[in-house]
């Protein structure tokens, strides 16, 4: 029988941030916007879904003058992402 | 979603990542090559034309001019970015270089002009810049084994040890500087490469 695939991390633009969080240490709002090429408000909006989750952490402060939000991965969003990998390759192994 | 277009997302997007953080190390690699080869000249047609090797104590303006040029790079960058053990490690190279190459200079310059110290005047004149291009050439080829990046490794260890023996076979005197004007036009060209490669 096929392992669940965690419905947070199944979506497009879910899955394209927190595979981005892996691989940093923290990215702000405009990276992720930028690498991720999603508009500011679903990005925003997915973001307070994995924020909810406890997936990521998101600081908002301030770089100069500039407000910036910074997003960072917690060890269960990570957790997750290592779940859901192992799950896709037994998906496709199978 | 199927299984493997969520894998394909996840691989494009850690790749992605990976290339636009090396990238941005590329800038400053161009920045800091940029302004070694324009010291190195500047110290070498000073130092040809008066004769005097106390224009050596230009070196010191460099990280002056450099460290907020580079800062003034960071915060232009649009967007302002992320950060990983990668870009973090590449930094701390870097500053660990800046701080060794002025200390051990400034040391040198300290004990041979205000303790007349005999080891420290034949290090000045001698083997400084050996010294400190065979740091920078180290600097470089970490970067390279940080970044994965099989130019700047190349390119880090021809500089340091290519130069080192360059200067063997120049000797000691202000043509040494333009060993550093190489250095400096080798690290700009990897800047490039990986910017090209990205």
């Amino acid at each position: 029988m096929f392992p669940k695939l965690d419905p947070i991390l199944h979506s497009e633009l879910r899955l394209a941030v927190v595979s981005l969080l892996a691989g940093v240490e923290s990215a702000d709002f405009t990276y992720i916007k930028k690498q991720t090429g999603a508009t500011a408000g679903n990005l925003s909006v997915q973001i307070d879904k994995l924020s909810s989750a406890g997936y990521i952490t998101v600081e908002k402060g301030f770089k100069g003058k500039m407000p910036c939000t910074t997003c960072s991965l917690t060890p269960e969003g990570l957790e997750a992402f290592r779940k859901y990998v192992d799950a896709l390759k037994e998906y496709i192994s199978n | 979603m199927t299984a493997n277009e969520s894998l394909a997302l996840i691989t494009e997007t850690l790749n992605n990542n990976r290339k636009e953080i090396t990238r941005r190390g590329g800038k400053y690699f161009i920045l800091w090559g940029i302004l070694l080869t324009f010291f190195s000249l500047l110290v070498y047609i000073l130092w040809k034309t008066t004769g005097h090797a106390y224009w050596n104590n230009i070196w010191f303006a460099m990280p002056l001019v450099g460290f907020p040029l580079a800062r003034m790079i960071r915060s232009k960058e649009e967007p302002a970015g992320a950060t990983n053990a990668v870009s973090r490690i590449i930094s701390g190279i870097w500053t660990s270089f800046g701080v060794f190459a002025c200390s051990v200079a400034a040391f040198t310059v300290i004990f041979t002009t205000l303790f007349d110290n005999p080891l420290a005047a034949i290090v000045l004149g001698a083997s400084l810049t050996a010294e400190i291009v065979l740091l920078f050439g180290l600097a470089e080829t970490i970067s390279g084994v940080a970044l994965r990046n099989w130019a700047i490794k190349i390119a880090g260890f021809v500089t340091g040890i290519g130069s080192v023996a360059i200067y063997f076979i120049t000797g000691a005197n202000e043509e040494q500087m333009l060993i550093f004007t190489l250095a400096g036009l080798v690290l700009a060209a990897t800047g490039l490469i990986v910017k090209r490669q990205n």
